[in-house]
C-alpha cells in the first residue's frame, strides 16, 4: 500500500487552480523529492496529505485512509513556517509531542538537541530564526512515522546544518515510511533522494528516480530541473 | 486526547491567569490597607497613595475579567487559526475534541475568576467595619434560612442551580458564537479579522431577528396561553422560565457549534 | 573516506567506484566487515537504497560478500583484489590519454612527459 497516493486531486483557490488532477503514489522506502517553481502546488499537496485543507474533486490518501485524526498518527509534518507555541521551552515542546504522539522517540530528540548545543531550557521565543527552525525540525523528525512531509527543510539554515539535517534525514531511515521533501535547493538534497517528482502548474511533470535521470540524460536532477522549468 | 489537549491549554493559559490572580490578591490587600485608614488622613500624600491603591483594586478586577475575555477568544484565534494552528490542526485529534478543550478550559476561567474576584473582594473588606456588618445581615439571612420549610429550600437551592447552569451554559454559548465568527472569517483568503467582526454581528442580528420571529409566531398562534390555564405557583414558573431559558441557550450554542466544527472541518484556510 | 561525486553520472556507479577505491587502497583492508548500509550511506551523505544497491553490484562483481547474519565483509581474494586495481588503473590511464591526446600530444610526446615528470617527483621525493 502507497503510504501516500492522490488521484485526479483537484484544489483550486478561487480562479487559480492550484492542482489540476494530480495523481501520484509514493511507496514506503523512499525518499521522494517534491519538485517545482513557487507557486507550483507543493505546499498545496502537502496540505491536503495533512487534512488541512479539502479536496474539491479526486482523492488523496495516507496509508489508504483519508487524511483525518487517525491518519495524523502515521504522519509527521513539518509546515514551511515556524508552528510550534514560541512560549514554550524546548523541554516543554518535547512533552507536548510526547503526550501526543506514541511514536515520539524523546531520547533521540534530547540526543539531537544536546548536539546542536541547543538549551532544553530555553524559550522557543527567545531562540533565533535558524535554531527555532531546527527545533522544530528536530520534533518532527524524532517521530518514528509512516510518511514524514517535510516542507521546506533546509530553506533557511546554513550549510553545517543542512548537512546535520540532511544526515539525520539518511541516519533515520527506515524501510517501512517514506520521506517527501519539499524543495527548490536540489543539488543539496538530490544525493538523498531516491526518486523526485516534478511538478508545475498543479501538474505531474515527471516522476523519476534520481539515477535513471542521471543515466538517460546524462545530467543532474538540478541540471534537469533547470533545463525543464527555464524562464 | 480530550485529557491530553485540556491539560495543556491549561498550560498555556494558566501562565497568563494565575499570576494575574495574584496581581488581584496583591491589590486586595493594598485596598484593604488603604481602608483601614489611608484615606482622608491630615496628609495628602497619603491619601493619594489610598485611592490610587483603591483604583489599582478595581482595575486588577477589571483586568482578570478582561483577560479571561481576551484569552478565550486569543487562544482560539492564534491557537487554532494562525500559524500554530499547523501544529494543532495536524494533532491526532478530532475537531471536536479541539473545541471542547476550548470552551471547558475558558469556561473554568471564567468560573475561577468569578471566585478570585470574590475572594479578593473578602480579603479587600477584612475586618474593616463596612464588611462587619455585612457579615452580619448575611448572619441573619442564614438563620432565616433555617425557617424555611423543606420544600421551599428544595424549590431555592434547585432554582439556584439553574440559574449557575445557565450562566455556564450561556458563557459557553456566548464563547461559541465568537469562535463561529473567527472560523467564518478566517475560511476566506483576505480580511480574515474584518469579516470575523462583520460575522460576529451578522449572527448576531440573525439571532436576535429569529428569536423575536419565535415570539411573536408563538403568541400568533396562541402558544402562551397554556401559561394562562395553568395554575403555576411563583416557584414554579421561575423553574419553567429557567428552564426555556436553558433549552433556548443550548440550542443557541449548539447552531454555532455545528457552524464552528463545520468550518474548521471543511473550509479550514491557514495562510 | 572522501566522497565525492560529479554530476553527470549516476549515483550508485559513482559508489561502487568509491568503494572500489576504498578497497584497493586499504581503507576497507580484505577480509574486514563494512560498515552498515546505514552508516556508510551516512557517511557518503547518500540515500541508503542507492548504497545498498551499490553494494549488491559489489557483490555480484564478488568484490565484497555477505554473511546473513554478520553483515558485509571485503573479499580475501587477493588476486580479486589486485584485478580490481588494474581495471582502476586503466581507468586512469585511458583517461589520462584521452585527455593528452585532446590537448594534441603524440604518443612519444606523452612519454617523455611523464618521464620527466616522474624524475622530478623522484628529486623532490629523495629531497625531503
Amino acid at each position: 500500500m502507497p503510504a501516500l497516493e492522490c488521484k485526479e486531486l483537484c484544489k483550486s483557490y478561487g480562479r487559480t487552480m492550484a492542482l489540476d488532477r494530480l495523481s501520484l503514489a509514493i511507496e514506503p522506502g523512499r525518499i521522494v523529492g517534491l519538485l517545482g517553481p513557487n507557486g507550483s502546488g507543493k505546499t498545496t499537496l502537502i496540505k491536503l496529505a495533512n487534512g488541512l485543507l479539502t479536496p474539491d474533486e479526486g482523492y488523496i490518501t495516507i496509508c489508504g485512509r483519508a487524511p483525518g485524526p487517525e491518519s495524523r498518527r502515521d504522519v509527521s509534518y513539518l509546515p514551511e513556517r515556524i508552528a510550534i507555541p514560541t512560549w514554550m521551552s524546548a523541554k516543554q515542546l518535547l512533552d507536548f509531542y510526547g503526550d501526543f504522539y506514541e511514536d515520539f522517540r524523546r531520547d533521540a530528540a534530547e540526543e539531537m538537541l544536546a548536539h546542536l548545543n541547543i538549551a532544553p531550557d530555553q524559550r522557543i521565543k527567545q531562540m533565533s530564526k535558524g535554531t527555532r527552525e531546527k527545533v522544530q525540525l528536530i520534533v518532527v523528525m524524532s517521530r518514528a512515522a509512516k510518511l514524514y512531509l517535510l516542507d521546506e527543510p533546509i530553506g533557511g539554515v546554513d550549510p553545517a546544518t543542512r548537512d546535520y539535517i540532511l544526515s539525520t534525514i539518511i541516519g533515520n531511515y527506515n524501510p517501512e515510511a517514506a520521506v517527501v521533501i519539499s524543495t527548490h535547493l536540489i543539488s543539496d538534497v538530490e544525493k538523498v533522494l531516491d526518486e523526485v517528482i516534478f511538478i508545475n502548474q498543479g501538474r505531474l511533470m515527471l516522476q523519476s528516480s534520481v539515477d535513471e535521470i542521471r543515466e538517460e540524460k546524462g545530467m543532474s536532477v538540478d541540471a534537469l530541473f533547470r533545463e525543464v522549468f527555464r524562464c | 486526547m480530550l485529557r491530553k489537549l485540556i491539560k495543556h491549554e491549561f498550560r498555556a493559559t494558566g501562565r497568563i491567569m494565575l499570576p494575574l490572580y495574584l496581581v488581584l490578591l496583591a491589590t486586595a490587600v493594598g485596598a484593604n490597607l488603604s481602608a483601614r485608614g489611608m484615606l482622608e488622613t491630615r496628609y495628602v500624600a497619603l491619601d493619594i497613595l489610598g485611592s490610587l491603591l483603591v483604583v489599582a483594586f478595581t482595575l486588577a478586577i477589571i483586568g482578570v475579567f478582561v483577560m479571561a475575555f481576551v484569552l478565550m477568544l486569543q487562544r482560539f484565534y492564534k491557537n487554532l487559526l494562525q500559524d500554530e494552528g499547523y501544529l494543532m490542526m495536524t494533532l491526532p485529534v478530532s475537531i471536536h475534541q479541539h473545541l471542547w478543550a476550548k470552551l471547558i478550559v475558558s469556561a473554568v476561567w471564567f468560573a475561577a475568576t468569578v471566585l478570585a474576584v470574590l475572594l479578593a473582594s473578602m480579603v479587600a473588606a477584612y475586618d474593616v467595619g463596612v464588611f462587619k456588618e455585612f457579615l452580619l445581615i448575611f448572619r441573619e439571612f442564614f438563620l432565616g434560612l433555617r425557617m424555611l420549610k423543606i420544600s421551599e429550600a428544595l424549590n431555592g437551592t434547585v432554582i439556584l442551580a439553574e440559574a449557575v447552569v445557565l450562566l455556564f451554559l450561556a458563557m459557553v454559548a456566548f464563547s461559541l458564537q465568537f469562535y463561529a465568527a473567527l472560523a467564518v472569517g478566517h475560511s476566506y483568503p483576505n480580511h480574515k479579522m474584518a469579516l470575523s467582526v462583520a460575522f460576529f454581528f451578522g449572527f448576531q442580528f440573525v439571532i436576535q431577528f429569529l428569536g423575536s420571529m419565535l415570539v411573536i409566531g408563538l403568541d400568533k398562534i396562541g402558544a402562551f396561553h397554556f401559561l394562562d390555564r395553568w395554575t403555576l405557583t411563583p416557584a414554579a414558573s421561575v423553574h419553567v422560565g429557567l428552564l426555556i431559558c436553558i433549552v433556548g441557550v443550548v440550542i443557541y450554542g449548539a447552531i454555532f457549534y455545528g457552524i464552528t466544527t463545520l468550518f474548521l472541518k471543511k473550509r479550514l484556510n491557514l495562510e | 573516506m572522501q566522497w565525492q561525486f560529479s554530476n553527470d553520472a549516476p549515483i550508485y556507479t559513482q559508489l561502487i567506484q568509491q568503494i572500489k577505491v576504498g578497497i584497493v587502497a586499504g581503507v576497507f583492508p580484505p577480509g574486514e566487515r563494512l560498515p552498515s548500509v546505514r552508516d556508510l550511506a551516512t557517511e557518503a551523505g547518500v540515500n541508503p537504497n542507492t548504497m545498498q544497491r551499490a553494494l549488491a553490484e559489489l557483490e555480484r562483481d564478488g568484490l565484497v560478500y555477505s554473511q546473513r547474519t554478520a553483515g558485509r565483509f571485503v573479499t580475501e581474494d587477493k588476486t580479486m583484489i589486485h584485478n580490481a586495481k588494474c581495471s582502476l588503473a586503466e581507468r586512469h590511464i585511458k583517461e589520462f590519454l584521452e585527455a593528452m591526446s585532446h590537448l594534441g600530444f603524440q604518443r612519444e610526446e606523452i612519454l617523455s612527459l611523464l618521464e620527466q615528470e616522474m624524475k622530478e617527483e623522484g628529486k623532490t621525493h629523495a629531497s625531503a
